[in-house]
C-alpha cells in the first residue's frame, strides 16, 4: 500500500502532458512522469519514493508507437518490454530486455521506465547504446531529437519537465550479428552481476555492459581492446577489464572478485558468440 | 468378505478444495472486512541491538484518522511458546532489526502506515551479536541480561543466565570417550548457514476485536488456533472460554504460522480503541523479518567407525541461531538433539544442542523442525566419511541404517511399528536415481559435469505429550455427513485426507462427506496444532473414532426401524442393512435425523458422532542425558539429486530429484506425491539460494523479495520422482504415519553432496550459490 495521497493525470497528448507538468510545477509540487508504474508502486510502498502528482504517459499516442518507419524503428516510451520482444523489430533489444525481471512484470514495465529506472541496471539502454539510437524528448522548450549517448551518462539526464517520447533505432543495426548475456547470482530473475549486449558491425565488436559498475555504459576503450587484432583473446579480455570506467561493484549480489571472474567469462562467451574469438 | 466398493483410502481422490481454489473464490483472512474495521501498522526497529531512549509519537498523531498509538509501555511483559522471553512490543531495548516498537491504529491502512513512518525513536546503540559463534564467546555482549528469570512455559528449556544460551539440550548415550579411542576412521567437520524465511505466498494477517460482553474474537492466518487461546489466556488473562478463533484456508505456512506473534499485537491495538475490530496485515517485508523465520545453524560433527565402516561413536555440537528470542527455536534445539544422528544406529552418542540468542530476526518452526538442518550436516559428514573409508556412500549408509531392535539417541526402543524401513528406502532411491558407483561423476560432451548426491533421513515429531485432536460427524437429512475438525487446511490437503477416512469407514461415497474448511474454536473440538506432520495421525485417529461412534448410533436407530438387534447390522453404501440379507435395510437419510414410525412417533434423533485421540506414552527428555520418548514414531526416507555443473563458471542445473519415503500407508497417493514435490522444492530453494544477509550492525541487507532470492517457477528440477515404501504403522489410521514435512528434509544434504562431488571440494556451507562454489575451489587451490 502506498502510504500517501497523490494526484493522477492521464494526458492524451504531448502538449497536454507538458502543460500539466508546468501547472503543477508552478504549485511547487513534486511531479513524476510514469508509464508502467512498477517502480512507482514498489518504491512508494516502502517510502523510498514520493510524489504529489504523477503524469501517466500511457495515453499519449506517440508514446505507444512500435513500428518500422522507413529506415528506422520507432519505439514509444510507454511500450511494454514484452511487446517489444514479441514484435521482434530489434532482436538484440528484444533478447536483452527479455531478461529483465519476470514475465508478469515485463507486461507492465515499459522501456521508458526501464531507461529511467532508479535501480542501477537499466539494461534496455545496452542495445540502444551499441545501435547508436536517438531519443525524442518533449518538454516546455518543445520537442527535440538527440543521440542517446549525448544525454546518457550513467543515467538518462533530461531537464525538469522533459520526458522521453520515443526511441529511434537505425534499421541497419538490427541486421548485425549480436549477442546478449545476463549472469546473476543464482536465479535468472535476479539482478545482473554482468549483463552485456554486443553487436558485430564492420567486423568490429560494439558492446555495452550493466551490473559490473554502478551504472550501465558503453566504452570505446574497451571495444578497442576487444577489437585489437594484435592480441590473443585472453589478452583482449585482460586488457578490457583494466579499462572499466569505474570500480567493479561489491555487494550482496556478488563480490567484486567474482564479478570480475564472471565478466571475463562473459566477454569470452560474447566473442565466441559473435565469431570474433579467433579473429 | 466383499470388497468395499466405496473404498477411498489409498485412492488418488481429487482435493476437495480444488474447485474453489482454481476458481479463485476462496476467501483468505486478509479478504475479510467488516463495517467500522480499523487498521493497524507497526513501527519497527532500525537497529539490531540498542537501548530505547525515547519514542516520540507527536508527528504520528498529526496524521488524520489515527485512533491510537500503542508502545511497549502498555504491556511491558514477556511472552513465548516455550520460554517467555519476548515482549510483543519492544520495551527498554530492541534486539533485532525489524522488531515491533509501536502500533498505530487508524481508520485506513495508509493512514496507519503513514503515521507509523513518523514515529521517531531515539536509540543508544549496543554492541551487536552477529553470529552464533560470537554469541557463544564467554565475553559476548548479553542480549538477555536476565534470561534465568524468564518463565518456562514447557519443561525441557534451560536458559543459562549470564550467557546468550537460551537453552541447552544434552544427549549422553553410551561411553563416547572409550568408543572414540577405538575408532579406526574419524572425520570432524563444521557446517553453517544463516537464518532464512518461509516465504509463504500469503503474508500473515489477523483481525481481533473485543466485544462489549468481553469476548475476544480473533481471525487469523494460523496453524495453531488453540495456542492463540492459550497465549491470550496465559499472558493477557482472558478466560479461555471467552476467546474465539476463526481460521479460514491458509495460503501456505511451512511452520511459520505455527507460532503466535500478530494476535497479541492486534489484541493490544483493539484494546487501545475500545475493543473495535482491528486488522493487522503484514507487508511482505514485515513477513520476512519482523515475523519469525527459519533458524540459522553452525554444526560440528565428529563421526568414528571401525574398519568395516560401522559407526561406533559420534559427537554433535549444534549452535542454533534462534535470533533475538527463543520462540520455537528452543523446541527445535531439543528436536535437533533427539534425532541428532540421522537414521543411523550408533551406540555411543554425545550431543550438545544450544539455542543461541543473537541480534538477528528471531526464528520459529520451519517445515522439518530441526531435521532439514541437522540432516544437511549429518549427510555431508557421511559422504566425507565414505570418502575417507573409500566406501560407496550408499553402502556406508546401509551398513549403519537404523532398524527395529536398535535404540534412538534418547534410547527409545525401535520396533517394526514405530520406524519405517531405512534400507528399503535407500535401495529404491538408488534405483530411481540410477546410482552406479562407477558413474557418479560423468563429463558431458559440452564440458559439463553430471553428478549425483544422496541423503538419508528420519524424523519423529515432538508434539506435546498430550497433543490431541477431536472430530464431530453430523448427519444431514439427505444422509450425507458434515465433518468438523480443527485441523487447518494450509494447502497440504488435510481436509481431503480426513474426508477419505470418513468415506472409507462409513463405506460411503466421498462426495457425501462435507468437510467444514474453516476452523472455529467455539464449535470445533480441541486440536493441538496443525504442525509436526501429525495431523493425519492425530486427527485421522479422531475421525475414525467419530465414524465408529456414528456407526453405532446408525445401527441403534436402524435396529429400531428394522426391528432387529444392532449386532445383525452393517453400514455401507448409504444404508444400514442386515448382514445376512443385505437387500433388507434402511437408507441413512431415513434415520439420519431419527426414525419416524408410520404413526408419526419418532425416536433417537440426529446422528452425531464424536471422536478423539490423544498421544500415548510420550515423555519429556531427561535434562542430563536426554533419556525419554518425546515422539510417537519415525518416518524415514532417502532423497537423491542429479546435477549438471559447469566447471567454467560454477553454475549448475538440478536435473532430477528423487524422494523415497516410508510414511506407512499412503492415504492419498496423488496429494502425497504433490506434498513430496513441494517439500523438495522448498528444500532445494533453501539449500541453493535462501539466506538473510547481515551487515556488521546486524541490519538485514535483503529484507524484501527484490533481494531475498527464492527458487522461481521453472527452476525446479525437470524431473521430480517420488515413491513410497508403505510399512504400516499398527496404531496409525489405516497404517499411516506422518509425511507432511518429509519432502524437504534430505534435499540440502543431497544437493551439497552432488555439488561437492562435481566441484571436487567439500561444500559445507549454505546456500550453494555459484559464487560460494567458485570461492571454495579458489581457496582450495591456494
Amino acid at each position: 500500500m502506498i502510504p500517501f495521497d497523490f494526484d493522477y493525470y492521464r494526458p492524451d497528448s504531448i502538449s497536454e502532458a507538458v502543460q500539466i507538468y508546468e501547472t503543477l510545477a508552478k504549485q511547487s509540487k513534486k511531479v513524476l512522469f510514469y508509464s508502467g508504474g512498477t517502480e512507482f508502486i514498489t518504491f512508494s510502498r516502502i517510502n523510498q519514493l514520493y510524489a504529489d502528482a504523477v503524469i501517466d504517459l500511457k495515453g499519449i499516442p506517440e508514446c505507444n508507437t512500435l513500428e518500422m518507419q522507413g529506415e528506422q524503428i520507432v519505439i514509444g516510451a510507454a511500450v511494454s518490454l514484452n511487446k517489444i520482444t514479441e514484435s521482434n523489430l530489434f532482436p538484440l533489444l528484444g533478447q536483452t530486455i527479455k531478461k529483465i525481471a519476470d514475465h508478469t512484470s515485463r507486461n507492465k514495465i515499459t522501456i521508458g521506465g526501464n531507461l529511467h529506472s532508479r535501480l542501477i541496471y537499466r539494461e534496455s539502454v545496452l542495445p540502444l547504446l551499441v545501435a547508436e539510437a536517438e531519443v525524442r524528448l518533449a518538454g516546455s522548450e518543445g520537442e527535440t531529437t538527440v543521440q542517446l549517448e549525448e544525454i546518457f551518462n550513467q543515467q538518462l539526464s533530461t531537464s525538469p519537465g522533459q520526458f522521453l517520447v520515443q526511441i529511434i533505432v537505425p534499421k541497419t543495426y538490427t541486421d548485425s550479428p549480436f549477442a546478449s548475456f545476463k549472469k546473476t547470482k543464482m536465479s535468472k530473475v535476479g539482478y545482473p552481476i554482468v549483463s552485456i549486449a554486443a553487436i558485430l558491425k564492420n567486423k568490429q565488436i560494439r558492446a555495452a555492459l550493466s551490473g559490473v559498475c554502478e551504472y550501465p555504459f558503453r566504452s570505446v576503450e574497451i571495444e578497442a581492446a576487444l577489437n585489437d587484432s594484435s592480441l590473443s583473446i585472453e589478452e583482449k579480455i585482460e586488457k578490457a577489464v583494466t579499462l572499466l570506467p569505474s570500480q567493479i561493484i561489491d555487494d550482496i549480489q556478488a563480490s567484486s572478485d567474482y564479478r570480475e571472474f564472471v565478466l571475463k567469462n562473459t566477454l569470452h562467451e560474447t566473442m565466441e558468440a559473435l565469431g570474433a574469438a579467433h579473429g | 468378505m466383499l470388497d468395499n466398493p466405496w473404498m477411498s483410502v489409498g485412492k488418488p481422490e481429487p482435493r476437495i478444495d480444488a474447485v474453489e481454489k482454481a476458481a479463485g473464490t476462496v476467501r483468505y483472512t486478509a479478504d475479510y472486512t467488516a463495517p467500522g474495521l480499523l487498521h493497524a501498522k507497526l513501527a519497527t526497529s532500525t537497529k539490531a541491538h540498542a537501548k530505547i531512549k525515547s519514542i516520540d509519537v507527536t508527528e504520528a498523531w498529526k496524521i488524520p484518522g489515527v485512533r491510537a498509538i500503542v508502545t511497549g509501555k502498555m504491556f511491558p511483559f514477556h511472552i513465548g511458546p516455550i520460554l517467555a522471553d519476548r515482549p510483543p512490543l519492544a520495551f527498554e531495548k530492541v534486539r533485532y532489526f525489524g522488531e515491533p516498537l509501536a502500533i498505530v491504529v487508524a481508520d485506513h491502512e495508509y493512514q496507519a502506515k503513514q503515521a507509523a513512518g513518523l514515529i521517531k525513536v531515539e536509540y543508544e546503540p549496543l554492541p551487536v551479536v552477529n553470529s552464533v559463534r560470537e554469541a557463544f564467546q564467554s565475553n559476548a555482549p548479553l542480549i538477555h541480561e536476565n534470561s534465568g528469570q524468564y518463565i518456562k512455559i514447557i519443561s525441557n528449556v534451560y536458559p543459562v543466565q549470564g550467557t546468550n544460551i537460551g537453552s541447552h539440550i544434552k544427549i549422553r548415550k553410551g561411553d563416547i570417550i572409550t568408543a572414540w579411542e577405538n575408532c579406526d576412521y574419524k572425520v570432524k567437520e563444521t557446517y553453517s548457514f544463516n537464518l532464512s524465511d518461509h516465504v509463504a505466498l500469503e503474508p500473515r494477517c489477523t483481525l481481533v476485536e473485543i466485544n462489549p460482553a468481553g469476548k475476544v474474537v480473533v481471525h487469523s492466518t494460523t496453524q495453531s488456533p488453540f495456542t492463540i487461546k492459550k497465549v491470550l489466556n496465559q499472558f493477557f488473562n482472558i478466560e479461555v472460554g471467552n476467546i474465539i478463533v476463526h481460521v479460514p484456508l491458509i495460503g501456505g505456512a511451512f511452520g511459520g504460522k505455527g507460532t503466535v506473534q500478530l494476535e497479541p499485537l492486534a489484541y493490544l491495538a483493539s484494546k487501545a480503541v475500545g475493543g473495535k475490530m482491528v486488522k493487522l496485515e503484514y507487508d511482505r517485508e514485515e513477513d520476512l523479518i519482523t515475523a519469525p523465520g527459519h533458524i540459522g545453524l553452525e554444526a560440528t560433527i565428529a563421526l568414528g567407525t571401525n574398519k568395516s565402516g560401522k559407526l561406533l561413536a559420534a559427537q554433535y555440537t549444534y549452535l542454533i541461531d534462534s535470533g533475538a528470542y527463543t520462540d520455537q527455536a528452543a523446541g527445535i534445539t531439543r528436536a535437533m538433539a533427539l534425532d541428532c544422528t540421522g537414521p543411523y544406529d550408533i551406540a555411543n552418542v554425545w550431543c550438545d544442542s544450544y539455542c543461541m540468542y543473537t541480534n538477528h530476526p528471531y526464528a520459529t518452526s520451519f517445515r522439518g523442525y530441526a531435521h532439514p538442518e541437522l540432516t544437511f550436516a549429518v549427510e555431508r559428514t557421511m559422504d566425507q566419511l565414505a570418502k575417507r573409508l573409500n566406501f560407496d556412500p550408499v553402502e556406508l549408509r546401509k551398513i549403519n541404517a537404523i532398524k527395529p531392535g536398535n535404540s534412538s539417541p534418547t534410547r527409545t526402543m525401535l520396533n517394526a511399528n514405530n520406524i519405517g524401513d531405512v534400507v528399503q528406502c535407500i535401495d529404491r532411491a538408488k534405483e530411481l536415481i540410477g546410482w552406479d558407483e562407477n558413474s557418479l561423476r560423468k563429463k558431458t560432451t559440452d564440458g559439463k559435469v553430471r553428478t549425483k548426491g544422496i541423503s538419508t533421513f528420519w524424523k519423529t515429531s515432538t508434539t506435546a505429550t498430550n497433543a490431541q485432536s477431536g472430530a464431530i460427524l453430523k448427519f444431514e437429512a439427505d444422509g450425507s455427513v458434515n465433518l468438523n475438525c480443527a485441523a487447518i487446511e494450509l494447502g497440504q490437503g488435510t481436509k481431503t485426507i480426513l474426508a477419505q477416512m470418513v468415506a472409507e469407514r462409513l463405506k460411503m461415497d466421498i462426495n457425501k462427506v462435507h468437510v467444514t474448511m474453516e476452523v472455529n474454536t467455539q464449535t470445533d473440538p480441541h486440536q493441538w496444532r496443525t504442525v509436526a506432520s501429525s495431523t493425519t495421525f492425530l486427527a485421522g485417529r479422531a475421525v475414525m473414532n467419530a465414524a465408529d461412534d456414528a456407526i453405532s448410533q446408525l445401527k441403534r436407530t436402524a435396529a429400531t426401524a428394522l426391528q432387529c438387534s444392532m449386532e445383525d447390522l452393517e453400514v455401507g453404501g448409504g444404508r444400514v442393512y442386515l448382514k445376512s440379507s443385505p437387500e433388507y435395510g434402511v437408507k441413512i437419510e431415513d434415520i439420519a435425523l431419527g426414525y419416524k414410525y408410520p404413526n408419526g412417533h419418532a425416536v433417537e434423533g440426529q446422528v452425531v458422532g464424536h471422536g478423539r485421540y490423544i498421544q500415548r506414552h510420550l515423555t519429556p527428555m531427561d535434562k542430563d542425558t536426554g533419556f525419554g520418548k518425546p515422539g510417537p514414531w519415525w518416518s524415514v526416507g532417502t532423497q537423491a539429486v542429479e546435477v549438471e555443473w559447469d566447471p567454467k563458471d560454477c553454475t549448475y542445473t538440478i536435473l532430477k530429484a528423487v524422494t523415497v519415503l516410508d510414511g506407512g500407508k499412503i492415504i492419498n497417493p496423488m496429494t502425497a506425491v504433490q506434498q513430496m514435490r513441494g517439500g523438495m522444492y522448498l528444500g532445494l530453494s533453501f539449500a541453493s539460494q535462501e539466506a538473510f544477509l547481515f551487515d556488521s550492525h546486524g541490519t538485514v541487507l535483503n529484507p524484501q523479495l527484490r533481494t531475498y532470492q527464492i527458487m522461481r517457477f521453472g527452476e525446479q528440477p525437470a524431473d521430480y520422482i517420488v515413491d513410497f515404501i508403505q510399512t504400516p504403522a499398527a496404531d496409525g489410521p489405516y497404517g499411516a504415519r506422518g509425511i507432511g514435512e518429509y519432502g524437504v528434509i534430505g534435499m540440502a544434504g543431497a544437493l551439497a553432496n552432488a555439488l561437492s562431488r562435481a566441484a571436487e571440494v567439500e561444500l559445507n556451507h549454505l546456500p550453494l550459490i555459484p559464487e560460494r562454489i567458485w570461492k571454495t575451489r579458489k581457496e582450495m587451490q591456494k
